[in-house]
């Protein structure tokens, strides 16, 4: 189709509609509501139920806090603590900042700077956050070692090493590399938006 | 006049123009009533701003074209439900061959980027170069060599069919 087929086509559509009264003034003042539209979509779904059991993870791990009787163990409950609530919030607020985009006040061309630029340091943060839970495994295992069996790890001898750490290893090696595919294509693609933009 | 009666007949005026973007933008009826609803939202959340520096129009396509491209980048449904289930949107399938053109020219936009779709819808609507630029951000002189690149794509893709 040639751009004056296509200029042709969309002229007669026009017209078209032009003849077309539909939308009603009850029905334009409904879609103005901030009742009908999606609040979900502000904060991604799976994030959200993904902090959610974070912060309540982290509070039921603040009440067994006294539990942990030597200086080790109890910052490997600090660092557990802490990053189960410091981790979710970043990604929660790096979520709003992509979704809260000013599409009212600025034009197309922005828009799409915005957007891709919020979507790569979101990415960034998600990827920091995969690295990070290699950490977490290591640090958090005498912690749930001596809440799950009140043993120190350190000083009773226990199987726990064998089975724990190549486990979670492979998992999260997998998801970790998963996780990475995603990042690099993604962000090639928002990438791509912004080098069209130059 | 009053707020809402100046509201309505300004989306009323441009009814049609919120439902070519739209359906540029969307693939199912469902996700074109959705940002129908949308850019309805946008535009009265902006309505205040508005102080009729700009046309009418350009403030419509502006918001319209920002709330399509965010609404096409969050990603199709997210446990998503069309709220206003009687939003009949403008049906302008009556002539079969119209129809047919329509969606073969559809078709063309959507294989274009995010950029190029607002460019070709602007100017399908018969916008000038300036008033794209207006709109887009661009310069005039960049909207005059993306068009000529987006007539070299869809020759391109004539070529291949």
């Amino acid at each position: 189709m040639e751009i004056e087929e296509m200029q042709t086509a969309w002229s007669e559509m026009s017209m078209k509609l032009e003849k077309q009264e539909l939308l009603t003034n009850k029905l334009i003042m409904e879609m103005t509501q901030e009742k009908y539209r999606n609040k979900i979509s502000i904060v991604s779904k799976y994030e959200g139920i993904g902090a959610i059991i974070c912060f309540i993870a982290a509070i039921f791990l603040i009440t067994k806090l006294n539990e942990l009787d030597t200086w080790y163990l109890l910052a490997s409950g600090v660092f557990v603590v802490v990053y189960l609530i410091t981790i979710p919030t970043i990604v929660l607020r790096s979520i709003r900042k992509m979704r809260n985009l000013n599409i009212t006040d600025n034009n197309y061309k922005q828009t799409l700077i915005d957007y891709a630029n919020n979507r790569k340091q979101f990415l960034f943060i998600q990827r920091i956050g995969i690295y990070l839970n290699f950490l977490l495994m290591i640090v958090a295992l005498p912690m749930f070692v001596k809440l799950s069996s009140n043993k120190d790890m350190f000083i009773t001898n226990t199987n726990v090493w064998y089975w724990y750490l190549p486990i979670m290893t492979l998992f999260l090696i997998f998801f970790s590399r998963w996780g990475y595919k995603s990042y690099k294509n993604i962000t090639a693609s928002a990438e791509k938006t912004l080098k069209e933009l130059e | 006049m009053h707020k809402e009666e100046t509201f309505k007949k300004i989306i009323k005026e441009h009814e049609g123009v919120i439902y070519k973007i739209t359906r540029v933008y969307t693939n199912t009826h469902d996700d074109q009533k959705d940002l129908y609803q949308e850019i309805v939202y946008q535009l009265w959340k902006s309505f205040d701003t508005f102080r009729g520096e700009a046309k009418v129009s350009t403030w419509i396509y502006r918001i319209a074209l920002n709330t399509a491209l965010f609404h096409l980048k969050k990603g199709k449904k997210q446990g998503h439900k069309v709220s206003i289930e009687n939003l009949n949107l403008k049906q302008e399938n009556y002539d079969p061959v119209l129809e047919d053109r329509l969606q073969l020219l559809y078709a063309h936009i959507r294989t274009l980027s995010d950029l190029e779709r607002g460019i070709i819808l602007l100017f399908l609507e018969g916008k000038k170069y300036e008033e794209i630029a207006l709109i887009t951000g661009l310069s005039t002189t960049n909207i005059g060599t993306r068009m000529s690149r987006i007539k070299q794509k869809l020759k391109k893709q004539i070529i291949k069919q």
